[in-house]
């Protein structure tokens, strides 16, 4: 993490988003009917364009797959939230969602996935917060072979920052990693640096 | 006029479809865009089931979409670009978009309503219609832009580049599946004379004209491309020397039977072909087997031409000193 939030604020945002992903990974569990288990994740305030290098390196030669979802909240929180996973992972969690082969297509079981991962997280950190989310439909951004790092330094051109969060969720007798970039503009990491000076204050 | 006062009328203005549920499926609530687009009176369906009042709805998806609003407490969505609707309504421009029902967006919210009520989702549907029939549009361009990209402008068979492409491909997959593969590459003899004697668009009449020819010729999998000017290539795929070379014979004494007429005046050309086999360790690159191939077509030029030659192995680059 850079320099725009000091350490205070920075273990405030670890706190309220290992809360959150506890909520989701609880909610997941019940939803899913199996044992979520969700490691720490690991965040990282980024500049926005630093992260195609990365995440090109992550998923080079790697089938994936991309979904954006836009989110807005009250007091100016606000972004994009970008899940990124393995193909070959997604079939493992579509069957757990209860697809029946051919049942839907394939983008359509992909923005589902991102989408309950995307919305069950986002709305636990939204109630860490006081605040409530409001999102858009999903969109794929890219699947199979679309250049994923192109995509992205389309995409994150217009953002500033970068929440990073690394996301673990291994369920029983699947394991499922994927990764879960919040693009955030400037203003609303200010907003979100006021939200975490307030909720310091009432400690 | 009460903010609240406000709600009835703007949710009866509105251009989209506001269905409500309950977690048992049965419909709360349907603004006057769905009782218009379904011709259905609230009054008369209210505490019905969602699934009997609209019965084309996808019951079994809709439900574990619903469920999962109702379980996580989150949204879900369904987008027309991957289901055209849900709601098997008309729209609002039969006559000048194509498709005959409107094409929706529709998102599934979780309604907050008091702790000890009972839970509700709310259904938006948008008309997304207009998008849908862009779309549609796109796609049919995209189509004939595609083809228009493979295709030599001039014959209509496939044009260099793509010709070229393919080429690899078949290389590539014979060589992993170890099946025979060979190319033919043609002239037309004597191509500036004819364009001499009939002019331009005489000779363009020839190209054309054997191109389809030629083509009528070919089995399905066998890939006709010019190459250049008067030059052509056809791949074969799963072919051996010695049934190349027999399509080309074939293919070189119909050709040399086959008058055109342009202009009232009988056309006759003839070509020369040069045919070659791939050979997995000496062609590695499609450059290769093309350079073997075009060796043998000079030796057909070389014999006089109106013929076939083939590549024999140990033939080298000084013989294509002719023409």
């Amino acid at each position: 993490m850079n320099g725009s939030f000091n350490e205070e604020q920075r273990d405030c945002l670890q706190e309220i988003i290992n809360v959150a992903m506890g909520l989701a990974s609880d909610k997941l569990a019940r939803f899913l009917n199996t044992f979520v288990h969700l490691q720490v994740p690991s965040i990282a305030l980024v500049g926005a364009s630093h992260l195609p290098a990365e995440i090109e390196t992550r998923y080079q030669d790697i089938e994936a797959a991309m979904v954006s979802q836009g989110f807005f909240g009250n007091e100016g929180l606000r972004g994009e939230a970008i899940v990124l996973y393995q193909m070959e992972n997604a079939h493992k969690i579509s069957a757990l969602l209860g697809y029946e082969p051919g049942d839907v297509s394939e983008i359509e079981m992909l923005t589902d996935i991102s989408s309950i991962l995307t919305t069950t997280f986002l709305n636990g950190l939204a109630e860490q917060l006081d605040n409530s989310m409001s999102y858009s439909a999903p969109r794929i951004l890219s699947s199979r072979n679309r250049d994923i790092a192109e995509v992205l330094t389309n995409t994150s051109f217009h953002w500033e920052h970068a929440l990073k969060v690394d996301i673990s969720y291994q369920l029983i007798d699947h394991s499922f990693n994927c990764d879960m970039v919040l693009l955030i503009p400037g203003e609303a990491v200010n907003h979100i640096k006021t939200i975490l000076d307030r909720i310091l204050e009432e400690y | 006029m009460s903010h609240i006062g406000l709600i009835s009328p703007i949710l009866a203005q509105l251009n989209s479809g506001v269905v409500v549920v309950d977690d048992e499926y049965n419909v709360h609530y349907l603004n006057n865009f769905m009782e218009r687009h379904a011709s259905l009176q609230l009054s008369q369906v209210a505490g019905q089931s969602l699934f009997k009042v609209f019965a084309d709805l996808p019951e079994a998806w809709l439900k574990r979409k619903l469920m999962s609003v109702l379980d996580l407490k989150t949204p879900a969505f369904s987008s027309w670009e991957q289901r055209q609707y849900i709601f098997k309504l008309p729209h609002l421009r039969p006559v000048t978009s194509g498709s005959q029902y409107m094409a929706q967006n529709c998102t599934m919210l979780p309604l907050q309503t008091d702790a000890a009520g009972q839970p509700l989702i709310c259904i938006l549907i948008e008309d997304a219609t207009d998008a849908f029939v862009y779309h549609q549009h796109l796609s049919r361009t995209l189509v004939e832009l595609e083809k228009a990209n493979r295709q030599d402008g001039l014959t209509k068979v496939l044009n260099r580049r793509y010709w070229e492409e393919q080429l690899k491909q078949e290389i590539h997959r014979a060589q992993r599946y170890q099946h025979p593969l060979s190319l033919i590459l043609f002239d037309l003899d004597k191509f500036k004379d004819l364009n001499d004697k009939y002019g331009h668009l005489g000779g363009d009449f020839v190209l054309i004209e054997l191109a389809a020819f030629i083509g009528t010729l070919l089995r399905d999998s066998d890939l006709l491309g010019r190459y250049g000017g008067e030059e052509f290539g056809i791949i074969l795929p799963d072919t051996p020397l010695s049934g190349a070379q027999e399509v080309a014979e074939r293919i070189c004494k119909a050709v040399a039977d086959y008058p055109m007429l342009f202009n009232q005046q009988t056309i006759r050309t003839s070509l020369s072909m040069g045919v070659a086999e791939m050979h997995p360790k000496a062609h590695v690159l499609h450059d290769d087997l093309i350079r073997c191939a075009d060796m043998a077509l000079y030796s057909a030029k070389r014999a006089g031409r109106n013929r076939v030659c083939c590549f024999q192995f140990g033939e080298t680059e000084y013989q294509k000193k002719v023409n």
